[in-house]
């Protein structure tokens, strides 16, 4: 036990120090040798699929490969071992979008309910929750919500929130780290004109966080909160869940990039670095298989010349990633091919 | 106003004569002000609106083709020139889309408020409102007008389903045979026919609440703006052609699209019957907040379909 804490200790501070040594030069060299990965959805050869990454960008690997199914919005378990996504099927309002789970080497997929959107698992990796389509047609719009859902993976049991019949439009919900809350965004819906709101995980309360902007994320020290707030703002604040009144503190990171919309902000495992889309306005090419026309950061919209960067969550002050450089934030994508909804994960022990 | 059966409308259609619109209206329109040029000596004025109920319910009014005075020389710079327009006949929504109206065919409502069903849609991007007409034809089994493959969904005119109207159509409808600034006369009549920001309180109202104008269509003047199909060019009445006049065509990218008519936040002068608004699409927005773009429906009708729709309950 001593050796094991001991090696924690030199490995922790092995790392401090490596950090550090690291800072001023060259952001990328402090993201190769993370111990973690990043999936995330791209649109190759007319097809969307899930990828996964290193850290800094090197050796994306395509886990999905389907050509006739479009996979979008990667979320991988807390303990690394699961990936849960959903997938389009189908063309126009016919499609049917629905989650689905596979492992973390894209084996074992597996198709879990239909008319299902933007999943999130539970802390202990028991339970994937999901919004319901709020109607039977296809819509690709992100609010286009009602209810949500508990899928336990164990048994395969869906259970209903229990405020669920009062949910509304909500879209990007994910829990807190402690497992009371759900994070979300509400547009034109359970009586919000838009707002970020903390919804009890296990009863009726809904607070509104008052804070501007879209996407919340919990870091997962539980800790943070990043979102978006415009189209062209990440910010990060520290945010208490343990309390019955959930309440944002003063933000305290600020990426900025005026030229382009930065979107779907998520955070390293060690809460340390963030991952942000980013990419020019646009409204999609309908003429592109499996795509839909709105807002290029809308899952299911073509996205050309959207990427994937990385920035440091340590950082007090602003970002502007126009005048930024290679010491403050990292390119993780380059190809353009509508990267988007990354989501960073511990890499799986090899065998 | 009394509005003539369907089987009368019918006759007018099938060329028995054009009978003058009358000023002299009952339910909630009032007579003709003097300021107003009588629809009767408005070359070309239309034949009597008939009102209808579509297949789904909808309530709508067919407006006979005719010619008008578009624009005004007196207004802002782009309503001029003033000049003649022919129109083709064709039916338009009594009322603005309401959130009833929008749910039906199963779409997110972005709209603001949402405290009453009878209240219009509004952050209704314009290709939402593109959206709301495919479903409402589909529904009807009406052939849709718009093309949802092609880049602005490509408007074919020639198809009998709804969409939304020219601007041209729109003006048409919201003069209603007259020449004036508002087609009831003066500013100070406003507060009876439209909810705008003297007496909106800064939010929308349920539709049908305010006087209708004399062809029998609600909520022109104020409540919410109104999508049209047209591309916005502030210059486009020096070379607008004289008979049904689309817009001109789209540059592409960054596209401003007409929008019509006042709203519960728009000045009287906003609300005059000239007044024209570029507006951003809100296509490339996640989340839309202009929280005054509305809309209503228009189609072409031929005298066959038209006598198959059933008049409104009484």
């Amino acid at each position: 036990m001593t050796t094991k804490i001991f090696s924690c200790l030199a490995a922790t501070v092995l790392l401090s120090v490596t950090t550090r040594a690291a800072d001023g030069g060259d952001f990328k060299e402090r993201l190769k040798p993370l111990p973690f990965k990043i999936a995330y959805e791209s649109y190759v050869d007319n097809n969307w699929e899930i990828f996964v990454m290193n850290p800094d960008g090197s050796n994306p690997v395509n886990l999905t490969g389907t050509s006739k199914i479009h996979e979008h919005y990667p979320q991988v378990s807390p303990d690394g071992s699961k990936m849960c996504f959903v997938a389009d099927e189908g063309e126009g309002t016919e499609t049917i979008r629905s989650l689905w789970v596979m492992d973390i080497d894209g084996k074992n997929r597996k198709k879990l309910v239909e008319y299902a959107r933007e999943p999130f698992w539970s802390p202990d990796g028991k339970v994937i929750g999901y919004l319901g389509q709020e109607y039977p047609k296809f819509r690709v719009i992100d609010y286009y919500t009602k209810g949500m859902n508990f899928y336990e993976l164990a048994t395969g049991k869906i259970t209903p929130h229990p405020n669920s019949d009062k949910l509304r439009h909500l879209y990007n919900p994910g829990f807190s780290r402690n497992g009371k809350w759900i994070v979300s965004t509400v547009h034109a819906g359970m009586g919000y004109d838009h707002a970020i709101l903390a919804i009890e995980a296990h009863g009726d309360k809904i607070i509104n966080l008052k804070i501007p902007g879209c996407r919340p994320c919990f870091s997962p020290d539980g800790k943070q909160v990043a979102w978006g707030a415009s189209d062209n703002e990440i910010a990060a604040a520290p945010i208490d869940t343990e309390s019955d009144e959930p309440a944002v503190g003063p933000w305290r990171l600020h990426v900025k990039d005026a030229k382009n919309k930065i979107y779907h902000v998520d955070w390293s495992p060690d809460s340390r670095f963030l991952s942000i889309s980013r990419g020019p306005d646009g409204e999609g090419d309908i003429k592109k298989v499996g795509t839909f026309e709105a807002a290029c950061e809308i899952m299911g919209v073509y996205a050309p010349g959207w990427n994937l960067i990385a920035v440091p969550a340590d950082k007090d002050g602003t970002i502007d990633l126009n005048t930024a450089s290679d010491a403050d934030y990292s390119k993780l994508t380059t190809n353009g091919a509508s990267n988007k909804e990354s989501a960073w994960f511990r890499s799986p022990p090899q065998n | 106003m009394r509005w003539f059966s369907l089987f009368a409308a019918l006759a007018l259609l099938s060329g028995c004569g054009k009978s003058a619109p009358s000023g002299s209206s009952e339910s909630k329109s009032e007579s003709a002000p003097p300021a107003a040029a009588p629809a009767a000596a408005a070359p070309g004025s239309p034949a009597e609106p008939v009102e209808a109920v579509t297949k789904s319910g909808i309530e709508m009014v067919y407006l006979p083709g005719g010619e008008f005075t578009m624009g005004s020389n007196r207004g802002s710079p782009d309503e001029a020139p003033a000049h003649k327009v022919k129109v083709t006949g064709f039916m338009m929504d009594k009322y603005e889309v309401t959130h009833e109206m929008f749910i039906k065919v199963q779409l997110p409502d972005p709209s603001h408020w949402q405290d009453s069903p009878k209240k219009p849609v509004e952050r209704v991007r314009w290709r939402d409102a593109k959206q709301y007409c495919n479903e409402r034809s589909t529904l009807e089994g009406l052939k849709p007008c718009y093309d949802e493959k092609t880049m602005d969904w490509v408007c074919d005119y020639s198809a009998n389903g709804y969409r939304l109207p020219t601007e041209a159509e729109w003006e048409y409808a919201a003069r209603a045979g007259t020449e004036a600034p508002y087609e009831f006369g003066t500013a100070d009549k406003l507060r009876q026919y439209a909810w705008f920001a003297d007496n909106a309180e800064e939010k929308t109202h349920a539709v049908g609440q305010k006087r209708a104008n004399r062809w029998g269509i609600y909520d022109l003047y104020g409540n919410v703006s109104e999508w049209c199909e047209d591309v916005f060019s502030p210059t486009y009445y020096a070379e607008s052609p004289a008979v049904d006049p689309l817009g001109p065509p789209s540059p592409g990218k960054d596209v401003k699209r007409v929008m019509r008519g006042g709203s519960w936040k728009s000045s009287a002068d906003m609300a005059r019957v000239s007044f024209r608004q570029g507006q951003r699409t809100g296509d490339t927005d996640a989340c839309f907040y202009t929280d005054y773009c509305g809309f209503r429906c228009v189609r072409r009708v031929s005298p066959e379909e038209l006598q198959k729709l059933k008049p409104p309950a009484k």
